[in-house]
């Protein structure tokens, strides 16, 4: 292994994280640095919503960073940090909320005060709670449906996956819920969920060991409401494969995701194994994983495929996984892309006049069975080496500035690791390939997954005929691209286009019923 | 463009950005020392040392993008050409390439724009020989099947179909169209959809796009990093040093001057109702003090400290979102204004209310305390992002395909620093009028209020 990045991997000369009293606390000094980060998390997240309140986590921190503070009105805070360009915002997953504040070291005195303010006594103003509750009622009733298919099936999997759980809502909540939170909702589960009992801190950069102190000092003063946070709830194993197919109209393409419940987490040695498996088959946005060579570098379905055994938070955004998202409870999962639905096909081509279903069907045959074949055959020594000379390199990237490293660092005590990011290196230079072939075969299967599929409603219906009845599903390719595949190609195709799928449940939702 | 070679400091330990508070009135807004060195062939590289051990950020700049799409049929080309980058040489199959990027460890990737196309991986500083090994082969010695070329044009197809899904992409393509009737910003990046389709039929112009344009005088190198000047300029010599230069010149045409306010509208009931107000603005410069003067208007005037935003946005709470600015392009484009309503029916209302700020600034100007805060933000948000290799890079490689020298970071920064109340004045005199204008809205209704 190549000397690696050691700047990066590291951080040990001026790492601290203790247990001061009942806080914890993440040091990062860089004495170079000419900013300071305040990372302020509490152990909440969507799963402390109450039940018919869901969002309310979400609506609470969103008034927090978006509202007045220590009786200063919102405008009048954005007027005092302007010149210095001091920036904060917030970040709710399902099991933690993030407050993120970065200012110029020269002026994290003058901004102090207000940073405190924020967290120890936001005005909670009325007006401040009209704007922010019209802008996350609009989210869910408006954008997540209108903005990306892509997102849009990837919030529906969750839904499906956990439903009836605590995991299931979008942390923004459900359009009747956010509808009946109250700004005394709010006021109470501040005093409820933002307490001093699970709060903890992280701070990088130049900063002064007697500012650390006070904030220390200062959240002591959050509520001394006792809170446990929320046991968040398991992902369910479908019975067969079970779709749900999300009729919208006006879609251009058949937006897909499939998932399933996976026990590890990053607190599972076994993790790292999976993931050198994982990143053969579906790397986030790599052209040399296996599910993009399939799909779209042979075949030109669609943009891109990749697989996930953990929740990447905005992956159409960041070609790096972000911090802030620690999950205990997980699953696997598969992004197909937007490919081509069956109206759109027959526009573009004289030759496709007749075919009736256009490429899902066909794509997710396609990756169902490279997971099949690879727990089949297993990983080979060549590829294993590969990945994990690549992961071992690559992983070193996911905390590149101040902010990343802290937030990473706070990450790993969420999963019981110091260093969570050095930990993986060690790890991932210890797998065996016998290790990750037994990880594969033990914690993926494909009989049982849940699919939801974002597409048109005129390819709703025949897409759901084709899936439950198991029918053939020829690849419909342009004579174009068809006349010059190889042989190889073609044959593989026609085992794809009739490979079982053990799919057991199809339903078609339309759009307006989704999240309600 | 002139020969900045800064040698003195090559042997020096690299610098770490901002060590020392950043003052307003310094002269250099980043402090690391930029390296530039031209190639015999024309070929200029950029080195800026920073203190990430072990870390390096290489980026190629490829100052062509769709602006440069100027015969018929081939819209969105610059950036299916982007793509077929990725398809392999002779010496480098795609399957070959792949693997050897895999083997680098990089975060990879590339990317199209109006102007340029930008090439990047990001990864450890011991693979830099490899990194030029890689690049240095397909940018001059790309072979790709035919088959390959008509293949790769259904991944485009994918990628528009992703973006459709959007309400604002679909916007963006029709107010390009109605603000540009002939310059190619007409069309954007992606392209029309019917020339995605046909793109398959395109494999010889993509050989004369490959020639035209993969060459050294449109290109850049530009490397950030735990590197220094005389590894990269020697690795550079090494491994472009034998690329031709070519004698292709892009001839653009120019936009006509607009007369009078024009109108696009989608109907779209899905999301807020939308309101977009474009003018023609000025085009990039790091020597004319129109541009700084508009990006210290847009702050003063549309920004969420502005008082039209305090009052649509947080009294009101007629407007979700706005926001303002121009876009930095080699040739003049627009200055928009943007905002997400609550009710359609206050779109009269909220132009009305943009019109009326800008009326204001036309006539009294701006506050002149307010100017200094602003050029004091701008200052500071800039150098809270360079924190990173990759942030650096990103940076600079937005002025190298602007002007072809990444020192107009600076001297755009040093503009900031000399913009008064007159130049804002004259900036919404010049350019903020009803005859640059071009109104793009989205309603449920099947044409827009404003017309």
């Amino acid at each position: 292994m190549k000397t690696l990045l050691k700047g990066l991997l590291f951080l040990s000369a001026g790492l601290f994280a203790c247990q001061a009293g009942a806080m914890d606390v993440t040091e990062l000094k860089l004495e170079n640095s000419s900013k300071v980060v305040f990372k302020v998390r509490f152990q909440n997240g969507s799963i402390a919503d109450p039940a018919g309140k869901e969002g309310l986590t979400y609506a609470t921190a969103a008034l927090m960073a978006n509202g007045g503070a220590g009786g200063m009105g919102y405008s009048d805070i954005q007027d005092m940090l302007f010149p210095w360009a001091a920036s904060y915002g917030f970040k709710v997953d399902k099991q933690v909320t993030t407050f993120t504040f970065q200012v110029p070291a020269n002026f994290a005195g003058d901004f102090y005060p207000v940073m405190r303010d924020i967290l120890l006594e936001p005005n909670f103003d009325e007006q401040d709670f009209a704007r922010v509750m019209k802008n996350q009622q609009n989210y869910v009733d408006q954008v997540i449906r209108a903005s990306s298919d892509e997102d849009y099936s990837k919030m529906a999997l969750e839904d499906l996956l956990f439903r009836g759980g605590n995991m299931a809502h979008m942390v923004q909540g459900k359009s009747a819920s956010v509808a009946g939170i109250t700004l005394d909702d709010v006021k109470a589960h501040y005093e409820r969920a933002f307490t001093r009992n699970n709060v903890s801190l992280g701070i990088a950069g130049n900063y002064k060991n007697r500012m650390l102190r006070k904030l220390k000092s200062d959240l002591k003063k959050l509520s001394k409401t006792a809170f446990s946070p929320a046991k968040p709830s398991d992902a369910q194993m479908p019975n067969g494969i079970e779709v749900e197919i999300i009729s919208k109209k006006g879609a251009f393409g058949s937006a897909i995701f499939t998932g399933a419940p996976l026990p590890i987490t990053r607190a599972d040695d076994d993790f790292a194994a999976l993931m050198i498996a994982n990143s053969w088959m579906g790397e986030h946005r790599k052209s040399y994983s296996r599910l993009y060579q399939k799909i779209r570098q042979t075949r030109s379905m669609n943009y891109g495929d990749y697989s996930y055994i953990e929740w990447y938070d905005a992956g159409g955004r960041f070609q790096l996984p972000p911090s802030g998202v620690p999950r205990s409870s997980n699953y696997w999962s598969i992004w197909i892309r937007p490919v081509q639905i069956a109206s759109q096909l027959k526009s573009q081509y004289e030759e496709l006049a007749d075919i009736t279903v256009g490429h899902a069907h066909f794509a997710l045959r396609m990756a169902i069975r490279e997971f099949d074949l690879m727990m089949a055959n297993g990983m080979s020594e060549e590829d294993f080496e590969a990945t994990r000379t690549f992961l071992r390199s690559y992983t070193k990237l996911y905390a590149q500035s101040p902010s990343d490293q802290l937030g990473w660092l706070m990450d790993s005590r969420f999963y019981g690791r110091a260093n969570y990011l050095a930990e993986l290196d060690d790890l991932l230079a210890a797998a065996t390939l016998e290790q990750v072939n037994e990880a594969l075969r033990k914690y993926w299967q494909t009989q049982n997954v849940f699919v939801t599929i974002v597409t048109d409603e005129s390819e709703a219906s025949p897409l759901a005929a084709s899936l439950i009845g198991n029918l053939p599903s020829p690849m419909s390719y342009s004579e174009l691209v068809r006349s010059g595949l190889p042989e190889a190609v073609l044959a593989e195709d026609d085992e794809v286009a009739v490979y079982p799928l053990n799919v057991k449940k199809v339903t078609i939702v339309d759009s307006a019923d989704t999240f309600k | 463009m002139k020969h900045i070679a800064r040698f003195t400091g090559f042997w020096l330990a690299a610098t770490v950005l901002l060590a020392t508070p950043l003052h307003a009135g310094e002269d250099k807004i980043l402090p690391n020392t930029i390296h530039q060195h031209r190639l015999d062939n024309g070929l200029n590289v950029v080195t800026v040392p920073f203190d990430a051990p072990g870390l390096a950020a290489f980026y190629i700049i490829t100052r062509v993008g769709s602006r440069n799409e100027v015969e018929d049929g081939v819209t969105g080309f610059a950036h299916f050409f982007e793509h077929m980058m990725f398809r392999g040489t002779e010496k480098y199959s795609k399957e070959q390439y792949a693997a050897a990027l895999k083997s680098t460890g990089a975060a990879a990737n590339a990317n199209t724009w109006l102007d340029r196309t930008v090439y990047h991986m990001t990864g450890n500083a011991n693979e830099l020989e490899l990194m030029f090994e890689l690049e240095a082969d397909r940018f001059m010695n790309l072979a790709y099947s035919e088959h390959d070329f008509k293949t790769e044009a259904g991944a485009v197809k994918g990628e528009y179909t992703k973006n459709f899904a959007s309400p604002y992409s679909q916007l963006r393509e029709k107010l390009a169209e109605t603000a540009f009737t002939t310059h190619t910003y007409g069309h954007t990046t992606m392209g029309y959809f019917d020339d995605i389709v046909d793109m398959p039929n395109q494999y010889d112009y993509s050989m004369k796009f490959f020639d035209r344009y993969y060459r050294p005088e449109y290109n850049t190198v530009l490397v950030v990093g735990d590197v220094t000047p005389k590894q990269v300029n020697g690795l550079a010599e090494k491994y472009f040093g034998a690329w031709e230069t070519g004698d292709y010149v892009s001839t653009v045409p120019a936009e006509p001057e607009q007369t009078e306010t024009r109108y696009t509208h989608l109907q779209n009931g899905s999301i807020p109702p939308y309101l977009n107000m474009s003018y023609k603005g000025p085009a990039f410069s790091d020597e004319r003090i129109d541009m700084p003067a508009l990006d210290v208007l847009a702050s003063i005037v549309f920004s969420d400290t502005s008082e039209l935003y305090k009052k649509l946005v947080l009294e009101e709470q007629k407007v979700r979102f706005m926001g303002g600015g121009a876009l930095d392009t080699i040739d003049p484009h627009l200055f928009s204004i943007q905002a997400s309503l609550v009710d359609k029916d206050d779109m009269g209302y909220v132009m009305e209310e943009i019109e009326k700020a800008i009326r204001q600034v036309r006539e009294q100007g701006v506050d002149d305390t307010l100017l200094e805060r602003t050029k004091s933000n701008l200052k500071y948000s800039f150098a809270m992002r360079m924190d990173t290799p990759t942030n650096i890079a990103e940076s600079l490689s937005h002025y190298i395909w602007l002007t072809g020298n990444p020192e107009s970071v600076n001297r755009l920064y040093a503009l900031y620093d000399k913009v008064t109340v007159d130049d804002v004045m004259a900036v919404a005199n010049q350019y903020l009028q009803p005859e640059r204008l071009t109104i793009a809205t989205i309603s449920e209704d099947d044409k827009g209020a404003l017309k």
